[in-house]
């Protein structure tokens, strides 16, 4: 009798020494701030095509996660269609330790002629980034004549019966842009200056996986 | 004789010895060290401290340095040089080498610094309808505040009167209208989001054929080039006058017209109906006087004055609404609908035709 009551108190002591230790280990977890940052990345690039587009200056300053957009006549075998334009980003997403946020706007759109000969249209795009050491940035533009893209678009136009977005993938090969990423003292932004040939219909701004279409304004 | 009773006492007193033993260690011995990481997370219990130095800060258990880091943050304000903070238990993130400590656990730290994606912003959208009385406006003040923010919305006239102000809480509309033509100024007023100005721009855009506009008068004799002369008497009465005499011709012919009430815009029409007839001096510009108001109810065309041998037909809208001098219509009051007018002047010298489309629009920049 008295053993077994001796057994149960050291039982008991045991078990309080077991667990003060393990409530007063230090608990330590890994924080995989990279693998954070690709998951908020990601999550953005598969809403991309959902998310809610407007053509009013005011929605777009004051909503998170919205597309500008303008709409645009594009012209395919002779027909004259509306087509959305997408100018400008605002998106968040939000990792366990981590804020990743990126802020596209087209500025303006213009002709130049390269150094080499040649003509291509300047995009440039305001950017703002919540993360500046990234592991890279990739600019690219679409490598098809944008008549031909029109009358793909023209396709989906008809089918949809509303207008189609340029920027959609629609197996066009991405080929490498030149760009500069130019930051100014003066101003809170950068400048993302891309070079794209006259004929490609948009440029795609890639921070992997996350990958951007912007068009010229009309 | 060792007995199973033997066995647990024993096993007792060695438990009590490891307790005494374990109670003592987190404070001075430590038995499990922090491990040197640039990106996790700690929930550490005992004597943990941090302190901060010149160029690191040293994480402490009791007084023996645990780990080294960048920088310390204390509930997101960084500790200056010389300060400490410890609580227990603690909960320490390092991301990138920087140590953010909670005591509460909760306001887990985020890298990454926001540009704006996310701030509180407000932002109006306007909008205008040119049909119903004067120019209606709607301002739309947006916010993506969650408890809203108070939002006040002054207009203002070209002499800096206050025609209208309004305030509530945003997300909110405002609506209202401008009761006479011209340019108003529209102050949004939401600190700290929203400090904004507009201009209004209420008007009847006038598109002529063979007419010119004046807002004051004219005695030239403009023929053929010009047959209809529109004078824009909206100026006038915004500025108070009870009536006006308008010169429209060489020979110094005049209409007197008084205020209308409540118009959003008015107009003299006067025409002549002949490239070459009564010569300088003699009367143009008199064979069809007719006045165009924009009123609450939409433009309304009335008759002033008709004379001369030539027949006449005045066309609104496409409508013959008077014959002067030839088999017709003889209706001297023609009420249009918002927003616009088509007005047609014909008589037998067809070089004189003139025609005039005023179209009351509300525009915005």
């Amino acid at each position: 009798m008295w053993s077994t009551a001796y057994g149960l108190i050291a039982l008991a002591v045991v078990a309080f020494v077991v667990l003060y230790a393990a409530l007063h280990a230090p608990a330590f977890t890994s924080v995989n701030l990279a693998d954070q940052l690709y998951s908020a990345k990601s999550r953005l690039e598969s809403s991309l095509p959902s998310l809610p587009r407007t053509d009013k200056p005011a929605y777009f300053r004051v909503y998170s996660n919205i597309v500008r957009i303008e709409v645009a006549n594009a012209t395919a075998y002779g027909t004259s269609f509306p087509a959305e334009l997408p100018l400008g980003y605002k998106l968040a997403a939000e990792g366990n330790n981590l804020l990743y946020e990126i802020y596209l706007d087209v500025e303006s759109c213009k002709p130049v002629a390269l150094q080499g000969g040649g003509a291509a249209v300047l995009y440039v795009v305001e950017l703002r980034q919540s993360v500046d050491v990234l592991p890279w940035l990739a600019v690219y533009y679409a490598d098809v004549n944008a008549a031909a893209y029109y009358g793909q678009l023209y396709g989906l136009y008809r089918a949809w019966g509303r207008p189609p977005a340029v920027g959609l993938d629609l197996g066009a090969p991405l080929s490498k842009a030149e760009w500069a990423l130019v930051y100014n003292a003066t101003s809170g932004s950068a400048v993302l200056y891309v070079a794209a040939p006259p004929s490609s219909p948009y440029i795609v701004v890639e921070d992997y996986p996350l990958a951007i279409p912007l068009a010229c304004p009309r | 004789m060792i007995a199973l009773r033997d066995i647990l006492i024993f096993a007792g007193l060695m438990a009590l010895a490891a307790a005494v033993v374990a109670s003592l260690f987190p404070v001075r011995e430590g038995v499990s060290p922090v491990p040197a990481c640039s990106d996790c997370a700690f929930k550490l219990t005992g004597g943990y401290w941090i302190r901060q130095y010149g160029n690191y800060a040293s994480l402490y258990l009791g007084t023996r340095e645990a780990a080294r880091y960048g920088w310390a943050y204390v509930d997101g304000g960084p500790l200056s040089a010389g300060e400490a903070a410890g609580c227990d238990p603690m909960y320490l993130w390092v991301l990138n080498g920087i140590a953010y400590v909670s005591c509460s656990g909760s306001n887990n730290p985020a890298f990454g610094r926001e540009v704006g994606v996310l701030a509180p912003a407000a932002a109006v959208d306007i909008s205008a309808n040119p049909l119903g009385p004067g120019c209606a406006y709607t301002a739309d003040v947006i916010t993506n505040v969650m408890n809203g923010t108070m939002v006040t919305l002054y207009v203002y006239d070209a002499h800096g009167r206050l025609v209208y102000s309004s305030s509530g809480a945003a997300p909110t509309s405002f609506t209202f209208s401008v009761p006479a033509a011209g340019a108003y100024r529209m102050h949004v007023y939401a600190p700290p989001l929203l400090d904004s100005w507009y201009t209004l721009y209420a008007g009847v855009n006038v598109v002529p054929t063979k007419a010119v506009v004046y807002t004051g008068n004219n005695t030239q004799d403009l023929r053929p080039a010009i047959s209809l002369k529109v004078f824009d008497l909206t100026g006038f009465w915004k500025k108070g006058y009870t009536s006006v005499v308008v010169y429209v011709d060489p020979g110094m012919r005049s209409f007197a017209l008084s205020a209308p009430s409540n118009a959003f815009a008015d107009f003299l029409l006067a025409w002549e109906d002949c490239p070459t007839c009564d010569p300088t001096y003699g009367a143009v510009y008199v064979d069809e006087a007719w006045r165009l108001t924009f009123t609450n109810h939409g433009p309304v065309l009335a008759r002033v004055f008709s004379q001369g041998g030539y027949w006449h037909k005045v066309y609104a809208d496409g409508n013959l609404i008077w014959a002067w001098n030839t088999q017709g219509p003889k209706q001297t009051t023609y009420n249009g609908a918002d927003p616009s007018i088509d007005v047609r002047f014909v008589s037998p010298a067809s070089v004189m035709n003139a025609e005039a489309l005023f179209t009351k629009t509300c525009s915005w920049s």
